[in-house]
């Protein structure tokens, strides 16, 4: 047997602090859990190193921010405010208006919000890059790496299930055959 | 009291207060005397244009006895040394050369004020050979895929006048050394210790010395990795060479992690795999750096000198040391 890990200082070193690349799919996911996720990493939370002070958060990207899904009514219900500071600036945006605006802009807002109020707060923003597709550019898609688990499990369509799965789902009662259904 | 102790424990004393040892402060305060701050601050700046004071031997400072320092030296290290044969091995071939000069310059007659003393040269041939011999032996007992190149320089580093000195001036043997020049120099230090480890063969025996050399020397080498004592420049070479002599499969590098390829700082991990099966994996700068790395790991795990290995027991007793074979095989 033998340790199969790095052991002179400098390479330990080396790969300890490094800065890691992770990729998260926004696909029918609550852009909620997707921002608490980022926010763990970017801030370095998940390495047994982590100090507020050591900037040793890591990079995350995230993809198909166009596709998230609210849960409940938020679409129309959750609200986006904004005051510049001048007299009749106060805007509010529904979460459906905000996306249409900027496809990006609420996974954005969610992990602003989730991260430190401190000035390492900027840094780590920088380091989350959002895209609305799958379409990622070609020196970050050279960067990644490790995607990372979806946290929510998508349910499947109705016309995703095949026609055996379908019918071998237990009924509750056999119609007869006449009966129609709406 | 109370203001003696205030005074103590402020980190500069005042002007009229002076430490004569550890027990004794004199303090002139009958009356303030003229002449004290001038020549307080004539010393200071006079220290300070010449720097520290040059370090004296502990022979020249003051309550020091070598019969009793050596006897002292003995005890300490629980082992019975023969007090002659010690006694001649703290005595370097320099120091004879020095008195004799010095006796010679003093006008002494040479015939009726010869020194006595014989030098540690012999004393440090012997306890060089078996210093090295017991290492060897001990190397390749507990490493025992370990090849000649790396018992040699596992030895060499042992043996080398870094570690040697270092175990040497914290056993105060630089204090019992007699030398022509302080501080001593590092062979010469280092001579002297290969005489004291003659010695105390010739005096108690090679267990002894075996177990004394364990103790002291073979410790040295604890937190310390092969291939920092161990200077390989193609470290896939060796390793290559070494699967061939045991017939496995020869490696094949795979890059297993990457992370940041196009920034600055890029980090990659490469895998090694014989025959479908990882051997060892190693981080780097750049892929080959990491692949190098690998090898590395990989030899380390071949040598069975990984950082997790089973530690020496160094409370066995000394029957482990005569088979050394038997020591292999039971451990890792």
């Amino acid at each position: 047997m033998g340790c199969l890990l790095p052991q002179s200082p400098h390479c330990w070193q080396w790969a300890t602090f490094a800065r890691s690349w992770f990729l998260i799919d926004a696909r029918m996911q609550p852009p909620g859990k997707i921002a608490s996720m980022c926010s763990v990493r970017l801030q370095g939370k998940h390495k047994p190193i982590y100090h507020p002070l050591s900037d040793i958060g890591d990079h995350v990207v995230v993809m198909n921010t166009r596709h998230i899904a609210f849960s409940g009514n938020k679409w129309e219900q959750k609200v986006y405010s904004s005051h510049t500071g001048y007299p009749g600036s106060f805007k509010q945006l529904t979460a459906a208006q905000m996306h249409k605006k900027d496809p990006t802009a609420i996974i954005k807002l969610a992990v602003y919000g989730m991260l430190p109020k401190n000035l390492t707060r900027r840094t780590m923003m920088q380091r989350l890059h959002l895209f609305p597709d799958d379409v990622l550019p070609e020196d970050i898609l050279k960067n990644l790496t490790e995607e990372l688990p979806q946290p929510r499990e998508i349910p499947r369509k109705l016309s995703e299930y095949t026609q055996e799965e379908r019918n071998a789902f237990p009924m509750l009662w056999t119609p007869p055959e006449d009966y129609r259904m709406k | 009291m109370a203001a003696c102790r205030a005074l103590v424990s402020r980190a500069v004393l005042p002007l009229h207060y002076h430490h004569v040892c550890r027990g004794v402060m004199l303090t002139h305060i009958r009356e303030k005397k003229r002449w004290m701050k001038a020549y307080t601050l004539i010393m200071e700046r006079k220290r300070k244009m010449e720097g520290p004071p040059p370090p004296k031997p502990r022979s020249q400072q003051p309550n020091f006895d070598y019969h009793a320092e050596v006897e002292a030296f003995s005890a300490r290290l629980q082992e019975s040394f023969s007090l002659e044969l010690l006694k001649t091995a703290f005595v370097n071939v320099c120091y004879l050369r020095s008195e004799e000069e010095r006796r010679r310059a003093l006008g002494l007659d040479l015939e009726t004020t010869t020194l006595n003393l014989k030098d540690n040269g012999e004393l440090c041939v012997h306890g060089q050979q078996f210093t090295k011999a017991f290492l060897s032996d001990w190397c390749r007992g507990s490493f025992p895929s370990l090849p000649q190149e790396g018992v040699a320089a596992i030895v060499g580093h042992l043996t080398g006048s870094e570690v040697m000195c270092h175990v040497a001036r914290n056993l105060a043997v630089e204090d019992l050394t007699m030398s022509a020049e302080f501080p001593v120099p590092d062979e010469i230090l280092q001579g002297t210790f290969f005489a004291v480890i003659g010695a105390l063969e010739q005096s108690s025996g090679s267990v002894r010395a075996g177990l004394f050399i364990r103790d002291f020397l073979v410790t040295q080498l604890i937190v310390k990795d092969l291939f920092d004592m161990w200077k390989v420049v193609d470290p896939m070479g060796l390793l290559v060479k070494e699967l061939t002599c045991k017939g496995i499969a020869l490696p094949e590098p795979r890059l297993i992690r990457s992370a940041g390829a196009s920034t600055v700082l890029p980090l990659y991990f490469v895998g090694l795999y014989s025959d479908r099966k990882l051997l060892a994996q190693g981080p780097g700068e750049t892929v080959l750096a990491a692949e190098e790395e690998a090898a590395r790991v990989a030899l380390r795990k071949l040598y069975g000198f990984t950082e997790n290995r089973r530690p020496w027991d160094y409370t066995a007793p000394h029957e482990q040391l005569q088979k050394p074979s038997a020591q292999a095989l039971t451990s890792e």
